[in-house]
């Protein structure tokens, strides 16, 4: 059969995971990536990139499941080998605590992290205002080094790297076979998907370096991850807000919450300011349909609106999609045939 | 009364503070001075990683395990303010790794979340069969050094570059009580066939995607005497050997061999890291902590002095329980000379 033309949309961590997927596993397809954004210019490089459990309405738990632990091991590999630092992943240990909230609920996937436990009294003394809270180690994925070394992985397996946006799915139904969204928020029109909505974040990157564990507030808006050469302090979650510039308000408020926490950040150097835009959705659509261009029933597999979850997601979701675009090649196939 | 401490490491002005704090404002005038023959950053309590454990069993020094965990819990409560980070004191988790079973440490409940690794958490170390996660500190000589020498200064202690020969020399130009801290030389003031140098190296390499520290042991082989990394503020300080009754402060290429070979094997990153330096030093080693008071008799003329030496490879883990047990005793003697508070009846 000659080679299908497999093409993905979108070069955040989601497009790229999805592309090195479906060129690792399917050699007879001829996968080109194309995005207009390439990092540092994606909403995955600006993401502290910390691997969280969380759950989504309207999926099955299995295939949730399967998405976390997919990628948590596909990237624990990672960290553990001598790539870890070429690749920004990187094992990191901290603290997720709550003001409020029941205490006694051990959350879905906890048995996925590493050490899951609850915190003891005398951890919780340093945060007084805090009642409980869960230590655990997990990962952190820093897009900025990741985004590039899969793109070397990409290319090593054949792939090609196309930097053009793409307005209409129209455009590519000529020259490909099958067509892999990844779009993140540009799903909202680059396929008309109205649930798509950003949430807005902002992040300052401070000059911390004895900072080595994770502090994240329950609630999602104050937290501290030390990354490889920075720490990464938020945040904020503002829905349906498109701003794409540095609010001072924000950054006042970021610096006045983590301190709280962390009182030794009063000290640290802010280096750089920065806003994303995630993808919000009520859960990320990893599905295929069939979509009619220009005359012809073009397979299109989706694989977008991850949230805050990008990282946490991609290479699960990723596999997932690949499951899915084998599915595509298959009825493609048994067509064929007739 | 004139307090001169000898020794400027961890010990010495660890020590000099908690005198001061206790006794300032009850003994008038209080002179304290710190005679030595290094100071900072040329200390050996520079050179160490700046990690808080202690060795794993206390062998029945329970003194010790209380000292321990009051320098712990000292340092810990120093991390609610920003002043933290120019103490260099910061919190930092990680693996303590075994061969075989070995029973729960002394500082169990003193380290914070203390538990076995999981199953899982063993598949990351091939080789080692079981193992602990805990929170820990780190409280980084270089830096831990140079703010106590500044806390100092502002009131008033002064310093002075010199190499004591004797007690004598010190009761002599009019010291009422000589605190002695003079670690892994104080053989040289007064013979102590007990002490030890415990010879170390390391290496230190810019490492800074690693955020745990991470201790193998051998015990056979003994304590230090296994790979161990432990990232710091800035570096990563790979280790490690003890060398007993070695006092070579030279770098020697076959323990850098041998150091960066286990490290390498524990962490395969590694291989990537920026070697910046080696840097050997000798652990003032003792089978236990000499921390005791002794009024010496010399030709007519009677010298108090308090031993405050021999904290092993746990100088900066143990350093503020010491401290404050030598202050306590510098209290014996300044009841003694009727210098204390004056409602004593």
């Amino acid at each position: 059969m000659k080679s299908v033309r497999v093409a993905v949309v979108g070069a955040g961590v989601v497009g790229f995971s999805t592309a090195v997927c479906i060129a690792q596993a399917l050699p007879y397809c001829s996968v080109t990536l194309l995005a207009e954004k390439f990092s540092p210019d994606t909403t995955s490089d600006g993401a502290a990139g910390i691997l969280w459990p969380v759950t989504f309405p309207d999926i099955p738990l299995e295939r949730q499941r399967s998405w976390f632990k997919d990628s948590f091991d596909h990237l624990l590999a990672i960290a553990q080998s001598q790539h870890s630092p070429e690749a920004g992943v990187i094992l990191s240990s901290g603290w997720k605590i709550f003001k409020e909230g029941p205490a006694n609920i051990k959350p879905l996937f906890s048995e996925l992290v590493i050490g899951f436990r609850y915190m003891t009294d005398n951890e919780m003394k340093r945060f007084p205002d805090h009642k409980f809270g869960y230590a655990f180690t997990t990962l952190k994925c820093e897009c900025s080094s990741y985004l590039p070394w899969l793109e070397k992985r990409f290319r090593k397996a054949g792939g090609q790297v196309e930097k053009r946006k793409v307005n209409s799915l129209q455009e590519l139904s000529n020259s490909y076979d099958i067509i892999v969204n990844c779009s993140g928020l540009g799903a909202k029109t680059l396929v008309g998907d109205s649930e798509v909505y950003p949430v807005r974040g902002q992040v300052l990157k401070v000059e911390a370096p004895w900072l080595k564990h994770f502090i994240r507030d329950g609630d999602g808006k104050t937290y501290i991850f030390p990354g490889i050469h920075s720490v990464t302090i938020g945040g904020t979650r503002q829905e349906d807000d498109w701003r794409l510039n540095v609010d001072e308000g924000d950054t006042q408020g970021i610096l006045e919450r983590c301190s709280q926490l962390e009182p030794s950040l009063r000290k640290a150097k802010v280096l750089s300011e920065w806003v994303g835009l995630r993808p919000g959705r009520k859960h990320p659509r990893v599905e295929r349909e069939v979509v009619h261009l220009q005359g012809r029933s073009v397979p299109v597999v989706h694989n977008y609106g991850h949230g805050g979850w990008g990282v946490t997601l991609a290479w699960g979701t990723a596999q997932d999609a690949l499951g899915l675009v084998s599915q595509c090649l298959h009825e493609m196939k048994l067509q064929a045939k007739l | 009364m004139r307090v001169a401490v000898i020794g400027a490491g961890v010990i010495g002005l660890s020590t000099a503070q908690s005198i001061y704090e206790q006794y300032h404002s009850i003994v008038s005038p209080l002179t304290i001075e710190v005679y030595a023959d290094c100071f900072t950053p040329l200390t050996t309590s520079d050179g160490a990683a700046g990690f808080w454990q202690p060795y794993l069993y206390d062998n029945g020094k329970v003194e010790e395990t209380k000292w321990n965990k009051e320098t712990f819990d000292y340092l810990v409560s120093c991390l609610s303010s920003p002043e933290s980070i120019k103490m260099g004191v910061f919190l930092q988790s990680g693996y303590n790794l075994f061969k075989e079973q070995v029973q729960d440490p002394s500082f169990k409940d003193t380290v914070l979340g203390f538990r076995h690794l999981t199953e899982r958490e063993m598949q990351m170390f091939p080789g080692y069969t079981n193992g602990w996660f805990n929170t820990a500190l780190m409280i980084e000589g270089k830096t831990y050094l140079p703010w106590l020498m500044d806390w100092l200064k502002k009131r008033g202690v002064k310093f002075y570059q010199r190499k004591i020969e004797s007690f004598k020399e010190l009761a002599e130009s009019g010291a009422d009580v000589i605190i002695n801290c003079t670690g892994v030389r104080s053989g040289a003031l007064q013979p102590d066939l007990e002490l030890e140098p415990g010879r170390g190296q390391i290496v230190k390499v810019d490492a800074p995607w690693l955020k745990h520290w991470i201790l193998t042991h051998d015990m056979k082989a003994g304590t230090y005497n296994s790979p161990y990394i432990i990232p710091g503020s800035r570096l990563v300080t790979v280790g490690g050997v003890f060398q007993l009754g070695n006092w070579s402060e030279q770098n020697n290429s076959i323990d850098h061999k041998n150091i960066w070979e286990g490290a390498c094997e524990l962490e395969p990153s590694l291989q990537h890291a920026r070697i910046v330096g080696d840097w050997s030093g000798l652990r003032p080693v003792r089978n236990k902590v000499r921390l005791e008071r002794e009024t010496i008799q010399s030709e007519g003329t009677t010298i108090e002095v308090i031993h405050n030496y021999g904290h092993g490879g746990f100088g900066l883990t143990i350093h503020r329980g010491c401290a404050m047990e030598a202050a306590r005793l510098f209290g014996g003697i300044v009841e003694q000379k009727g210098q204390g508070p004056k409602a004593r009846l």
